[in-house]
């Protein structure tokens, strides 16, 4: 009964101390500027057109070698 | 503890009282929140609960003056609170700032102006911030921690004081997110969900009015929520608001944005730039999103392994590892490109031991049927377009796109 309070207080204790992420309070009386630098930003962190036919990089060589490697065994 | 005269004590407790009940007559809403900023550890409050200590029993003071008994009970107990809280007393604290809070809460609900909104702000955010000391005393002691727990119930109170017609409703999403941020701490997140109701669909509310600062936390955690519950869109919009709109000098707040926004937009397709990991110190990503670029299926493994504790602790790992389909993806389509450079004619057709052979390059080590199953799903989720020759153990591709791009949507949608 005894470990078992206890197990259930260690529980507790994580519980309790969770969520790392914490949003930081901003100060109540000010606001921010914001400005166009800001939301052309954040098109600048993204790319969606990164899913190309380039084979050029180290791991397609490889990859290359790997698969040539087949055709090889079979002649 | 300071050295404290009597006389001194006096002075410094009238002064208070003074610039409190002044507060209030004159609708200083600033001063008042100096007043009520315990965490803030002033030296004007610090020295008044010295001060508190050496004369012992203020409320003779508070009665000396009508001016100030009006207000004899709210002042009774921040009083007490405050000399807890200095003592380090931080359960006593608490129960009387929670009896303060109390008091405080009534009267505002009888002042006809929004004037106090940002006194009442304090207030929600000092009981919760008290709570948390509060209860880990409690779990230092060996006691069952239930503080923030109350404090929560207190700040639902007010947040029904604040859902009315009146001007004081744009308050109400500041204390929704002192809720958020008390639920999530208590790992009670299913209960955000009734005041989510409230604010989005109380007619009283029109979501355009709040301030823009609570918009940015609101959408915070909102996103979030969508991210536990895996609806990525909507976690993509949410997150992506509050990216937009907040605060650029807060990078610590940003960071934490992107922390959940980039699992999202990585399950629709969107990579981040390096630049962005870099700048925001978000290197825990890096290999993941390299794996997606690569088709690199060993590294996404060894990335989610790296990691894994970071990651289950924030709740993203099942979304990254939900990744692993983009990947094949990602494979297949670098692997129909190499066969299209050696044999174009015959490129389209992926032999399931071809396949095989790369994925044990890879250290997976599948069987043919194994790799079936895979491609089956992949052709079911949409990913590959074509059909699976059994017999011939082989797999068609389709002519046009056989590799369809999500398109900021989701896998299988």
């Amino acid at each position: 009964m005894a470990a078992e309070q206890k197990a259930t207080k260690e529980e507790v204790k994580m519980d309790l101390f969770e969520d790392d992420d914490e949003f930081e309070e901003f100060e109540i009386n000010q606001d921010w500027v914001e400005n166009e630098e800001q939301v052309k930003e954040v098109g600048l962190q993204w790319e969606d057109d990164w899913d190309d036919d380039d084979v050029s990089d180290d791991f397609s060589h490889q990859l290359r070698k790997e698969l040539e490697t087949i055709s090889a065994d079979k002649k | 503890m300071a050295y404290v005269s009597m006389g001194e004590a006096h002075r410094r407790i009238t002064e208070y009282l003074n610039r409190f009940c002044g507060a209030v007559s004159y609708q200083d809403s600033p001063m008042l929140c100096r007043l009520l900023s315990f965490s803030s550890n002033s030296p004007s409050l610090l020295s008044l609960a010295d001060a508190l200590n050496v004369f012992q029993d203020a409320s003779i003071l508070i009665r000396q003056s009508d001016k100030f008994s009006e207000y004899g009970e709210i002042l009774a107990h921040l009083f007490r609170s405050l000399q807890s809280y200095r003592f380090g007393n931080l359960v006593e604290a608490y129960l009387a700032f929670e009896k303060f809070a109390n008091a405080f809460v009534q009267e505002f609900r009888n002042w006809e102006s929004a004037w106090a909104l940002e006194a009442l702000y304090v207030v929600c955010y000092e009981i919760r911030i008290l709570a948390e000391k509060a209860d880990k005393e409690l779990t230092s002691n060996g006691k069952s921690p239930e503080k923030l727990k109350a404090a929560g119930s207190l700040l639902m109170k007010v947040f029904g004081v604040l859902a009315g017609k009146g001007p004081k409703r744009v308050g109400a999403l500041y204390v929704t997110c002192q809720l958020f941020k008390t639920y999530f701490k208590l790992g009670t997140v299913n209960l955000c969900r009734s005041v989510i109701r409230s604010i989005e669909t109380a007619r009283i509310f029109d979501y355009e009015e709040f301030p823009r600062r609570d918009k940015v936390t609101y959408m915070y955690y909102t996103g979030r929520l969508e991210v536990f519950n895996e609806n990525f869109p909507a976690a993509d919009t949410k997150l992506s608001y509050a990216l937009q709109h907040c605060n650029p000098k807060r990078e610590r707040n940003i960071r934490m944005i992107l922390k959940y926004l980039i699992p999202v937009k990585l399950s629709l397709g969107i990579i981040p730039k390096d630049e962005l990991l870099q700048k925001y110190n978000l290197h825990e990503y890096m290999n993941v999103v390299q794996a997606l670029r690569k088709g690199d299926l060993r590294l996404l493994r060894h990335a989610l392994q790296e990691h894994e504790d970071r990651f289950l602790r924030s709740g993203v790992y099942l979304v990254l590892e939900k990744l692993e389909l983009q990947v094949y993806q990602r494979l297949m389509k670098k692997i129909y490109i190499i066969q299209k450079l050696s044999d174009p004619a015959r490129a389209h057709q992926l032999k399931l031991e071809v396949i095989a052979k790369a994925l044990r390059w890879l250290e997976i080590d599948m069987d043919l049927d194994e790799v079936e199953c895979i491609m089956t799903i992949l052709i079911y989720k949409n990913l590959v377009k074509g059909y699976l020759a059994h017999k011939s153990k082989v797999v068609v591709l389709s002519k046009q796109d056989p590799f369809p791009k999500l398109n900021g949507k989701p896998v299988g949608s």
